[in-house]
């Protein structure tokens, strides 16, 4: 295996998505301290998006600046990524695990005769390859893999990795000298795109956080206390069963026995105090965060972390500082 | 229309984990293997299309050892597929998704005429999603994931689409042919029938011969399997104010736990 | 040989009929227990998927299943709701005396029709004085040139508020007791059939019963299943085919029972350890899993001895007779075990005593039960 590694970046806004951020963090890592991180991106505006590779210590970008790309599959770019990867000599791929990243890297292991591995949350260089942990039934248990042969292509788990930023380095982008994609591969098109409806946030078994208020918000009016610690994370809001029962939130947010079972990478129980009904819906999340005013509570038993104070403080202070980190 | 629906037996929802005595991976003793979740929904979809589009069939098929993939097959054609197809894959191939792929590529290529090729979004045990995409590229056919809300025009013979994505719900459209990863069918998944269930007891079964048995040198190898170990209670946070707590709950998130909000 | 384990065919019927019955029906058991409400909408969702019409051959349209892949179904419909399987049994037994006596062409009239739409049918033989004593029943059947008139009175008749077939044991002639005994299949919506208001009952409050008053119907000839004198003993083979279902309806009362006492005995702590730990609430559960395994093997044999073509009077009535005693013994001790929660309608226990109950009354009193297995262990020593 060479110590070099190719991110594919992933269109976002203006410049790169954080997932594509996480995946060049864990690049270097692979990369070793004496390897190389090269970027790739396609698309008619593939051209824009490489100062936000540079800005995260990423100098050399391929481009693959096909108009063609736009509103094709993302799995389309599995052969001009591999082309890309063999220029480079590079041995690894690596992106974000987002919807873009899972639905290209089984093609493009096939184009780049890798093999691969989906939603990895350690990555590490090996002397077969690389080995990866990840999640496997909904998150009740972990598995690791040990991806053999010379050729890898990964893709991490969205929120399981710090961000790469900078130092800035020099820019240096070359085009990818062809771009082959068979005219069958390009048929299918993306005709548009409905954004969420604001406040409704991510789908609760989907998210990757999870905030939950129970029966210590106290009453429906406080319960924005939650929203917002919600939206400053990109997180789904969930309730408990009293909450749900007492008709402050619909039924279709209440976690436990008896309604959505969630395993996400954090949960944040505000207010709840931990009954059995409850914990069976979120006990397997990777990260349990409890806020209760109650040091007693049987939430603290399966928390990971938790503060025993109220919630009406602390909840205002972690959502300030949250928005302070994020920068929004 | 030629429909052809991949499915995966896996664990049973209710099972209980437990890793083999050499820890590398789930210990199969007393699990049931049973079409599932994503899989199930792609047969409904599968099923749904073929209502669309008079004239269609569709054809189950599964990789895996027979004594599993023949339960998910016959459950399948109790719920209305038309064929069965079994492929045994080499063992590498049954624990290895990309090399899944190439196997059931290489089956439904033999099969004869295939349109559109579904797959569910990803298995119900190890999640990695990469079948797909993986089988669609071996093929040479465009593959799309996480799709939702499938149609298919009779009139123009083309499919439309959406695809659920983090910043919401992009509308897609299609020519066949095509390999989608299936993430909802528009009805719940049906229940087969007494009488369709017994049919399907009787009813034939494809084999496709495995590959070949000596195992490729690139590969995706499972080394551990492992249940989370029982959580110790929380790491109560001391503070000194609400804003301290904050920062310092921030930290170990971050730097300890390693989730980054 | 033997063999005690379930064939993979076997499985896949009983799973199916697990998944119904948990998804289906027993969300809804608690509040058809508390309302005494006939939940159509699961009986024709039961229609649809097969699981109402059991024992009608597939070439009627039912699902033609042996009576082992019956008792299998219904002790996993049992397991979520007593009422509902009896409801869906009832309908089974009403349609066993045309199964057994009815000629080809009958068989041909009367059972695809009805199979292929929802329809529910009710097996007429007990009235309001005469009840183990079947060769005593009064309903009147008078020959008049081409038809039957009939008049009477017959009580506690499952599905009978919600039926559009009957299958009646009349009389006719009391002089010749069993001897005198007919059979007939008599449609709802014949003239003088009046089903009784649904009665407010103990437990199966999910599954609807009721008197039916005949008055004046006139039969057709053609509608007569075998000869005069004939239903007795077609009632008597009907029952020798239906025991063993019950045994099963029983068993899967007594293992819901075993299920919710055993999860309750590992989480309610008393003393300072999960009760569970306590030898009482120990002997208390080997008790109820002996006994249900036990009722579960009795009806499989028996079950599986019809099935091959035995009689199976004596098999039939030792599971009945069994598992209903058993059902009855282990919802007892279900609540016994939840203690204060269990005698509340809020937690599901006490519903089990209830609908373990009937087990032991209906379709044969546990007292003939008794009385036959003696009759027929005897005949084997002389």
């Amino acid at each position: 295996m060479t110590d070099t590694v190719l991110v594919i970046g992933e269109p976002d806004g203006a410049g790169l998505a954080e997932a594509t951020l996480e995946a060049v963090g864990v690049a270097q890592k692979v990369a070793g301290p004496g390897g190389v991180v090269v970027g790739f991106v396609g698309g008619s505006d593939a051209a824009s998006r490489a100062p936000a590779f540079a800005s995260a210590g990423v100098g050399r970008i391929v481009l693959a600046s096909d108009a063609r790309l736009d509103r094709a599959p993302p799995a389309t770019l599995a052969r001009p990524a591999a082309a890309a990867a063999e220029g480079v000599g590079a041995s690894v791929i690596v992106l974000g695990g987002t919807t873009f990243g899972r639905d290209l890297a089984g093609s493009l292991a096939i184009a780049f005769r890798a093999s691969a591995a989906n939603g990895v949350t350690e990555a590490e260089r090996v002397p077969e390859g690389v080995k990866v942990r990840r999640p496997v039934f909904g998150g009740r248990a972990t598995e690791e893999r040990r991806l053999e042969g010379g050729r890898v292509v990964l893709s991490v788990r969205p929120h399981a990795f710090p961000a790469a930023h900078g130092p800035g380095v020099p820019l240096v982008a070359e085009p990818l000298p062809a771009n082959d994609v068979p005219a069958v591969l390009l048929a299918p098109t993306r005709t548009g795109i409905a954004a969420v409806a604001q406040g409704i946030g991510p789908s609760l078994t989907d998210a990757a956080i999870v905030v939950s208020g129970g029966r210590g918000v106290r009453a429906p009016e406080n319960f924005h206390l939650v929203d917002e610690l919600a939206a400053s994370l990109g997180a789904a809001v969930g309730a408990s069963r009293a909450v749900t029962d007492a008709g402050w939130r619909p039924a279709s947010m209440q976690v436990g026995q008896t309604g959505k079972t969630v395993s996400p990478q954090l949960y944040i129980a505000v207010g709840i105090s931990g009954a059995v009904q409850h914990l069976i819906g979120m006990v397997s999340s990777r990260v349990i965060v409890a806020v209760n005013n109650d040091p007693t509570a049987p939430i603290f038993r399966v928390a990971d972390y938790g503060i025993a104070a109220d919630l009406f403080q602390i909840v205002p202070a972690l959502t300030a500082e949250i928005r302070r980190v994020r920068g929004i | 229309m030629e429909i052809v629906v991949c499915v995966k037996p896996v664990p049973e929802a209710e099972s209980r984990l437990r890793a083999r005595p050499d820890g590398t991976a789930l210990d199969p003793e007393g699990v049931k293997f049973v079409l599932t979740g994503y899989d199930e929904s792609a047969v409904e979809q599968a099923l749904l299309l073929k209502q669309e589009a008079a004239g269609s069939k569709v054809h189950v098929v599964a990789l895996g050892p027979a004594s599993r993939t023949d339960e998910v097959l016959r459950a399948s054609l109790a719920l209305g597929c038309d064929t069965a197809m079994a492929v045994e894959g080499n063992p590498a191939s049954q624990d290895d998704p990309v090399a899944a792929g190439r196997g059931l590529a290489e089956a439904i290529a033999a099969r004869g005429a295939r349109d559109l090729v579904l797959f569910g979004k990803q298995a119900g045990d190890d999640e990695e999603g990469l079948v797909g995409g993986a089988a669609a590229e071996a093929l040479g056919i465009p593959f799309v994931g996480f799709v939702v809300d499938l149609h298919f025009d009779a009139g123009t013979s083309r499919l439309r689409f959406g695809r659920s994505v983090e910043r919401g719900q992009e509308s897609w459209e299609s020519p066949l042919p095509l390999a989608v990863g299936l993430q909802q069918a528009w009805n719940d998944p049906r229940t087969a029938t007494l009488p369709a269930i017994l049919r399907s007891r009787k009813a034939p079964i494809a084999r496709h011969p495995s590959a070949s048995a000596a195992a490729p040198t690139v590969r995706s190898v499972p080394i551990r399997f492992a249940l989370p170990p029982p959580r110790q209670g929380a790491k109560m946070i001391e503070f000194k104010s609400p804003q301290d707590a904050a920062e310092k709950l921030v930290r170990l998130l971050r730097e300890e736990a390693k989730v980054f909000p | 040989m033997v063999d005690f384990s379930l064939s993979s065919d076997a499985e896949s019927l009983r799973d199916m009929a697990r998944k119904f019955a948990r998804t289906e029906m027993a969300p809804h058991a608690a509040e058809c227990d508390r309302t005494s409400r006939f939940p159509e909408e699961i009986y024709r969702k039961a229609h649809a998927l097969g699981l109402m019409n059991l024992n009608v051959p597939s070439e009627y349209g039912g699902s033609g299943l042996g009576l082992f892949e019956e008792c299998l179904i219904v002790e996993e419909l049992a397991y979520a709701c007593g009422g509902m399987a009896t409801t869906v049994i009832a309908n089974c037994l009403a349609l066993q005396p045309v199964l057994l006596g009815g000629s080809p062409e009958q068989k041909q009239r009367i059972l695809p029709p009805f199979c292929a739409t929802y329809q529910i049918a009710s097996f007429c033989l007990t009235e309001p004085s005469t009840g183990s004593d079947a060769g005593a029943v009064r309903t009147r059947a008078r020959r008049d040139g081409e038809f039957y008139v009939l008049d009477g009175e017959k009580a506690f008749i499952s599905n009978a508020p919600h039926a559009s077939l009957y299958t009646v044991f009349a009389t006719v002639d009391p002089e010749l007791r069993h001897r005198g005994v007919t059979a007939f299949v008599v449609p709802r919506s014949a003239e003088g059939v009046t089903p009784g208001k649904d009665e407010e009952k103990m437990g199966h409050r999910a599954s609807a019963t009721s008197t039916v008053h005949f008055e004046k119907v006139r039969v057709p000839v053609s509608d007569r299943l075998l000869g005069e004198g004939d239903g007795f003993s077609l009632a008597m083979r009907t029952l020798d085919h239906t025991r063993t279902p019950i045994g099963a309806l029983a068993t899967g009362i007594g293992q819901a029972a075993l299920d919710h006492a055993a999860r309750y005995a590992l989480q309610r702590e008393t003393f300072g350890k999960p009760i569970a730990e306590h030898q009482a609430i120990q002997i208390k559960l080997a008790d109820m899993v002996q006994e249900i395994r036990a009722a579960r093997l009795l009806t499989w044999f028996a079950a599986w001895t019809i099935d091959h073509g035995g009689k199976g009077s004596l098999e039939s009535a030792i599971a009945k007779c069994f598992a209903s005693d058993a059902a009855v013994h282990a919802a007892d001790e279900a609540i016994q075990t939840f203690g204060g929660y269990g005698y509340m309608k809020e937690y599901p226990v006490e519903k089990l005593l209830r609908d373990a109950k009937l087990t032991q009354i209906y379709e044969g009193a546990n007292e003939i039960q008794r009385t036959v297995i003696a009759r027929e262990l005897l005949r084997g020593y002389t």
